[in-house]
């Protein structure tokens, strides 16, 4: 069997790094944790250099740690992280040595949004199609309505879409927005976006860190087809106590970190409430509108001693929408990890994980006396073994596994007048195996390649019904606990950097992805009655294969970065559903779902000014994103609704000087891929509509601007605060939104085309404060 | 369903949202034939109209189609030849609507023979009419409830014609028992636009029909179309029609009755 060769490979992979183990061991090693000096914040890809051996050089890992085997020796160690002064120091390497390192933040002026842990890190790592996010320049950013969001700055770069305007919910390289896998500290979040998408589900005052992946993960990664955002949230303050917050038009933000005891241990509690509803309550005509929403990060670690750590952090998030008592809707997610971090030897790091998530939805409808109700739920429990073990100079591996039981409840309804379904939901367990070799052949050629072996195994609860050209032909009843069918597909992935001179680099990459939860919604929005459906009998795990090339260009000592990449990608076993199907309410949503394949292509420049007292980027994406479902669109290819030829952003932030600093986005894009009715006729007194192919028209262009001025006020070391004002869509766009056709009120046998647009000149005020 | 809701409390509430009336460059229209025919349990003659779609942007005149071959024949070996009347419609002579019976819509145009068939269910009894208060920001809201028992085997189908004070309400009203059936029906007709709110002292006009699940489907997919772009619904598509040949609209066999109510 092809699998057991696929086991067999393992092993044979496992082997091999025995013997390159054992014949490293003439080298000693220099291990430890990077750190920020006043915060006591472990520091993620912090560049670690030697200058003796300018061809060395590794990066901290997510959790700070890293790890160098040099031969016997003197040497100068040297450190560097954007926004942290240079550290360098003379070392003496006679044995394996322990060595943390401590960073000093500098309060640069020069904060890039988008950085790389090196000026010209970018043209060395092997690392494709990956953006990080600087938390601190976030900030400066004009967003609406004050809140800045790292989702919608992520919309900003190249090959990442918005679904819609002031929407959080984002495309990636012609992938549906259920394709993104949204990790906060590790755990996925099912439904990253409050109200509509107006607002993400990251609160930035605790985030620390978050990095996009378009489609090349590396081998640890895994579930998801068009990208990975991994969100990490700050670990709290293990120096002094600190409290910081914001007060803004929409929402306020208060957060509380500090050690719990100095140097071991520290915590982390943020939270966030938008209170339009207060002021709703007030005005007669709005009263009972009932709308907010509220969520919690909490964190804590503990260390135990030099070589154990251990993390709690946990989510907490929910929406409240209204009216009166006539209609109400909830929705929210949970999450928790728990997480030990393990220097096992001084080359073998561990990070074990168990992580929990939930995300559900209540809808609520009353009349009179009689209550309806319907409910989806989704849960996870996960565990996570997590190994980086640091080879020899060259060889950086990373390997674990990676299990996780799915519990997915589909909409169930209730009420006093309908019958209750019977549905109590499935389970599923999804397996992953992985390896992956960073591999460092020069200062001019690196590798990072891997595999991850996915599985899917159907586990009991609801019968499976298996359908074939629409006819039931057969029913699978599993117990509770017990197993039907597993899916196991190897996913292969490579990424190759060659570095010609220090400015110029070329890059290419290969990945397979593989999906096994899938999002059934029938709305262009994302909308909470969106539900997950896990693989069965008729559904098959989604494929994703992505062929990408680089090319880094960087000039005056890469202060100017210029990155170009193309990509093409190809889908197997996409869902959609026939026309007119109810997905809230039939009985086996799978009897309406259809099956087909995909193909995604695209260019994505994106020109950087990392320096100066002007910074930004100029982001641009050409693509082109197609679907074919046997049933739609007479079984022809066509337009993906996330399909925009042209999508551009322009980003710069002019800083002033210490205090005051303005920034600016522009952004344009083709409009959506819809279908409007080409032609009309009359039915039982009611004009209807006539269509022709599937999403063969386009919205109009959008486009806007958005500028904001951030006043910084530091009236001493610990108190810090600072007012961000801002004006979205400054020349008041009208943007279209929705776009309907309806008879004319004034004249029926006439049709008008009305367009409804959003958010024309809102203005805002953030004031934020730190003490 | 609940989209509906969501998006509408969102935006009064933001209420931030402008509309305006544009002009798109919209694709050519391909004009094709429509059929609109119904046989009920009421008594004859039955009409069969049959006009043609035009574009978009064109004034709506629908111009029936006069020169067709109609023929509506039964299970029980009817065979009825329509004549036609005005304006493309088209009235039966003989034909009996009977629950149960399934009847066969033939129709030859311009070369091209269209057929259909449809099955008319067994009636349910509409028992009452029940006005259904709830307030909202202050204010009384009615709407109706029409009142009858859902036979215990799945797969009933329903449509509700609405008329205020004699103008028609202009949506599809359909119901299914998805979720009740065997009970009661305690679910309101929502309706009416802005325009046409449901009053004190207004004059209710409901039209039950049962209908089968066909023609269910196609009036549910044209509801589900609501408007495109990010904020929009479903993408839109022609509802699945009963009608084999490439015409557009509907045949549909079903039952009729009707009850008024005052609101007070």
């Amino acid at each position: 069997m092809k699998f057991r060769k696929l086991g067999f490979a393992f092993i044979c992979v496992f082997a091999l790094l025995q013997t390159l183990y054992l014949s490293g061991q003439s080298t000693f090693i220099l291990n430890g944790n990077v750190k920020d000096k006043q915060t006591g914040e472990s520091m993620i890809r912090a560049a670690i250099r030697i200058d003796e051996l300018p061809s060395l050089g590794v990066l901290s890992n997510e959790y700070g740690f890293y790890a160098i085997a040099l031969p016997r020796g003197k040497y100068t160690l040297r450190v560097t992280q954007l926004g942290y002064e240079k550290y360098v120091q003379k070392i003496q390497l006679d044995s394996n040595l322990s060595w943390p390192i401590y960073l000093s933040n500098v309060n640069t002026l020069q904060e890039v949004v988008v950085e790389s842990g090196r000026k010209n890190d970018n043209l060395s790592k092997p690392q494709m199609g990956t953006e990080t996010l600087n938390m601190n320049a976030v900030s400066k950013l004009p967003v609406i309505f004050g809140e800045k969001d790292i989702l919608k700055t992520l919309q900003l770069l190249p090959g990442v879409k918005s679904a819609g305007e002031g929407n959080s919910g984002f495309y990636v390289r012609g992938g549906g927005a259920d394709q993104n896998l949204i990790l906060l500290d590790e755990a996925p979040v099912y439904n990253a976006s409050h109200l509509l998408g107006f607002f993400s589900t990251f609160n930035s005052d605790a985030i620390k860190d978050a990095t996009l992946i378009k489609g090349n993960g590396p081998a640890q990664y895994g579930g998801r087809l068009s990208s990975v955002l991994d969100v990490k949230m700050k670990e709290g303050n293990n120096q002094s106590l600190n409290v910081n917050g914001g007060l803004g038009l929409i929402s306020s933000r208060l957060s509380v970190e500090g050690p719990i005891q100095k140097d071991k241990s520290s915590f982390i509690l943020s939270g966030r409430r938008t209170y339009a509803d207060i002021f709703l309550r007030a005005s007669e005509e709005f009263k009972d509108n009932i709308l907010y929403f509220y969520d919690l990060n909490m964190k804590a670690n503990y260390k135990i001693d030099e070589k154990n750590k251990i993390f709690i952090s946990g989510y907490f998030g929910k929406d409240e929408l209204g009216l009166g008592d006539a209609f109400g809707i909830d929705w929210g997610n949970k999450t928790g990890t728990f997480r030990w971090n393990r220097i096992v030897s001084n080359r073998l790091f561990l990070n074990s994980s168990i992580i929990y998530s939930d995300y559900n939805y209540n809808v609520k409808l009353k009349n009179g006396l009689t209550d309806f109700n319907v409910n989806s739920n989704i849960k996870d429990l996960n565990a996570k073994q997590d190994y980086t073990f640091y080879l020899n100079p060259k060889n950086t591996l990373r390997f674990g596994l990676n299990s996780i039981l799915h519990t997915i409840t589909p909409s169930t309804f209730s009420g006093t007048v309908i019958n209750s379904t019977l549905k109590t939901g499935r389970n599923g367990l999804e397996n992953a195996l992985y390896i992956s070799n960073y591999y460092k052949k020069n200062d001019n050629l690196s590798l990072d390649y891997g595999l991850r072996l996915s599985a899917y195994s159907l586990m009991g609860g609801d019968p499976y019904n298996v359908y074939k050209d629409d006819v039931l032909v057969n029913t699978f009843r599993l117990d509770k606990g017990s197993f039907g069918k597993t899916y196991l597909n190897p996913e292969p992935r490579i990424t190759a950097n060659y570095r010609f001179t220090d400015q110029t680099s070329f890059k290419a990459g290969y990945a397979r992805n593989i999906q096994h939860l899938h999002l059934l919604s029938n709305s262009t929005a994302s909308s909470p009655s969106d539900q997950w459906i896990g693989n069965s009998y008729n559904i098959k795990p989604e494929i994703s294969d992505q062929l990408s090339l680089g090319y880094v260009q960087g000039w005056q000592n890469n202060r100017f970065e210029l990155s170009a990449e193309v990509y093409y990608k190809n889908l197997q076993n996409q869902l959609d559903y026939k026309d007119g199907a109810e997905i809230n309410t039939l009985a086996d949503v799978e009897s309406a779902l259809l099956f087909g394949k995909g193909r995604a292509y695209g260019l994505e420049l994106l020109w950087k000014k990392k320096e100066g007292i002007l910074t930004g980027w100029v982001s641009y994406t050409l693509s082109k994103t197609e679907r074919q479902i046997v049933g739609i669109n007479q079984n022809n290819w066509y337009n993906a609704k996330q399909d925009r030829t042209h999508d551009l952003s322009v980003v710069g932030v002019y800083t002033i000087n210490s205090r005051w600093s303005i920034s600016s986005i522009f952004v344009y894009n083709t409009g959506d891929a819809v279908t409007f009715p080409t032609g009309k006729y009359f039915l039982q007194g009611q004009t209807v509509y006539q269509y022709a192919s599937r999403n063969a028209n386009r919205m109009p262009d959008n486009h806007r601007m958005d500028i904001s001025v951030t006043y910084d006020k530091k009236s001493n070391k610990r108190t810090q605060s600072s007012w961000n004002f801002s004006l979205y869509n400054v020349y008041g766009r009208e943007n279209a939104y929705q776009i309907n056709f309806k008879d004319d009120p004034n004249d029926l046998s006439r049709t008008q085309i009305i367009q409804t647009s959003l958010f024309r000149w809102v203005p805002s005020v953030t004031y934020q404060f730190k003490f | 369903m609940f989209k509906k809701y969501f998006t509408v409390v969102l935006l009064s509430t933001l209420t931030i949202s402008c509309e305006k009336e544009i002009e798109l460059p919209l694709d050519a229209n391909q004009s094709i034939l429509v059929i609109d025919g119904s046989i009920t349990d009421e008594a004859g003659p039955y009409s069969i109209r049959l006009s043609q779609s035009i574009p978009i942007t064109e004034v709506a005149s629908f111009p029936g189609i006069t020169n067709a071959v109609v023929i509506v024949k039964d299970n029980t070996g009817m065979v009825d030849t329509l004549q036609h009347e005005k304006l493309g419609n088209y009235k039966t002579k003989k034909i009996k609507g009977v629950y149960g019976n399934t009847y066969f819509l033939e129709v030859l145009f311009d070369g091209k023979k269209y057929t259909a068939q449809s099955t008319m269910p067994q009636k349910v009894g509409l028992d009452s009419l029940r006005i259904n208060p709830f307030r909202v920001n202050g204010e009384t809201r009615y709407t109706v409830i029409p009142v009858y028992t859902d036979p215990v085997v799945l797969g009933n189908s329903y449509r509700f014609i609405q008329k205020i004070n004699d103008t028609l309400d202009q949506n599809f009203h359909v119901f299914n028992d998805n979720l009740n059936n065997g009970k009661v029906n305690q679910r309101p007709i929502r309706g009416g636009t802005d325009s046409l709110e449901v009053k004190l002292n207004d004059l209710i006009d409901i039209e039950m029909q049962c209908i089968t699940r066909p023609t269910y489907l196609y009036y549910y997919t044209i509801n589900q179309q609501a408007g495109a772009g990010p904020g929009g619904g479903t993408t839109p598509s022609n509802p699945p029609s009963n009608i084999i040949g490439g015409a557009l609209g509907l045949f549909s066999a079903h039952t009729v009755e009707r009850k008024k109510i005052i609101i007070q």
